[in-house]
């Protein structure tokens, strides 16, 4: 018979398994940023720095059809900028590729 | 409403009322979804105008019931779908199943109320009967089992019968809660070509019971603009918006900093307490900390040399 409370218990374990079938902890911010004119930036927020932020960039623009780049920000860390309103696009293309569940998307702007 | 003021506002009651509510919308939503038929949808529209108005409180800015009507269902499931994983952990003794049988229950039993009493809706009805006819026989089978014989009844029947007294003693309970909450639709007009104004800004503000300022910051936070209220207590937005996209803006904040997490009152107060934000709810006495406003990353997008010029 154990006495169960002197188990020994990795106190890690939990955080080690959410490591491995996490995919990105903490909400992705999305947003909208208004231009001159009809122009907008839609900026992302928030992916896990363990990304390759430049590959995610190179492939948004070919799927969006944009412009796009990795702006290295001192408190935010790595941000990636979209030219034009391409927030749906980018819900949609994080979700499906993986790289983020649907509930840690928050989407701001109007 | 006396009526609902003179219940004991526990928890279980709560949870039934919203439930009922919720499934009955649920199951307008669906049945509008399934058959896009106008008749029957203006129908059900202007049978239902009394369960909507009660329900669309935040959602209705005064306009048009049947534009509103698909976003508002959906909101309404979206908001629901986590009430009901809470739900389930609050009574965790009771089988899931269970529950769900009862929902379908109630949501029956109300709308054979309602077929019966209005006559406006007899399109619906009529509908209602070809989709349900079965299951109302069911129904009236269930209820009215056990009155010639001596066995026992079951939870469902009791819990069915209660339901059905109460809706026949307070009639306007079958319409669902009334959180009475009209809001009036944002006035924003254009200030020359780049500046918006939000003209009735600080009554919103007052209807909503939050400080302006608070309001403020979240509009210009989620907008990722600057603006300041000018001497008519207008607010000056940079950027154009149009009223639409400044009413998703107030909706997320309602949403979010307004209506009470747990129960969806708006009866609740806003606290700072050691620098974070808690919502007091006065319906339900749930007391929850609200994200704080942060604006986050904010992209150059004015003239560079500009900035240059006024950091060196």
């Amino acid at each position: 018979m154990s006495i169960q409370n002197l188990n020994t218990r990795d106190p890690f374990a939990d955080a080690i398994k959410g490591n491995d079938d996490d995919i990105q902890d903490g909400l992705v911010h999305i947003r909208i940023q208004q231009r001159n004119g009809r122009k907008t930036l839609t900026t992302v927020q928030g992916l896990s720095a363990e990304y390759d932020l430049k590959k995610i960039v190179r492939s948004c623009k070919k799927e969006f059809a944009c412009n796009g780049t990795v702006i290295e920000h001192p408190e935010y860390g790595e941000v990636l900028q979209l030219q034009g309103d391409q927030r749906e696009n980018i819900c949609q293309w994080l979700t499906k590729v993986g790289l983020a569940k649907p509930d840690q998307l928050k989407v701001h702007g109007f | 409403m006396d009526a609902e003021d003179g219940f004991d506002p526990t928890l279980l009651k709560k949870k039934k009322k919203k439930k009922t509510t919720f499934d009955l919308d649920a199951a307008l939503g669906l049945e509008d979804d399934t058959k896009k038929e106008d008749p029957q949808d203006e129908a059900s529209a202007e049978g239902g105008a009394a369960a909507e108005e009660d329900n669309l409180d935040l959602e209705s800015f005064g306009k048009k019931k049947k534009k509103k009507k698909k976003p508002f269902n959906m909101d309404e499931i979206e908001a629901a779908i986590p009430s009901f994983g809470g739900d389930d952990v609050a009574a965790s003794e009771e089988p899931e199943e269970e529950e769900i049988n009862l929902d379908m229950d109630f949501s029956m039993a109300k709308k054979k109320k309602k077929s019966k009493k209005k006559e406006l809706d007899e399109l619906f009805a009529d509908q209602a009967d070809d989709d349900k006819s079965e299951d109302k026989e069911n129904d009236e089978d269930n209820s009215s089992t056990w009155f010639g014989s001596d066995r026992d009844y079951t939870y469902d029947e009791l819990l069915k019968r209660v339901f059905e007294i109460i809706l026949d003693k307070n009639p306007d309970m079958a319409a669902g809660r009334k959180p009475k909450f009209v809001m009036r639709p944002p006035q924003v007009l254009r200030v020359g070509t780049k500046k918006t104004s939000f003209a009735n800004f600080m009554d919103i503000a007052k209807t909503l019971h939050r400080l302006p300022k608070h309001l403020l910051d979240f509009l210009l936070a989620e907008l990722g603009t600057s603006g300041s209220m000018d001497g008519n207590q207008q607010l000056i937005i940079k950027g154009r918006f149009q009223p639409k996209q400044i009413e998703n803006v107030l909706r997320r904040y309602i949403k979010e900093y307004v209506t009470c997490h747990t129960c969806r009152s708006p009866e609740t107060i806003l606290q700072k307490d050691t620098r974070l934000f808690f919502l007091q709810c006065e319906s339900c006495g749930s007391r929850c900390s609200v994200a704080s406003i942060k604006s986050g990353f904010q992209a150059v997008t004015g003239k560079r040399a500009a900035i240059r010029a006024k950091t060196t």
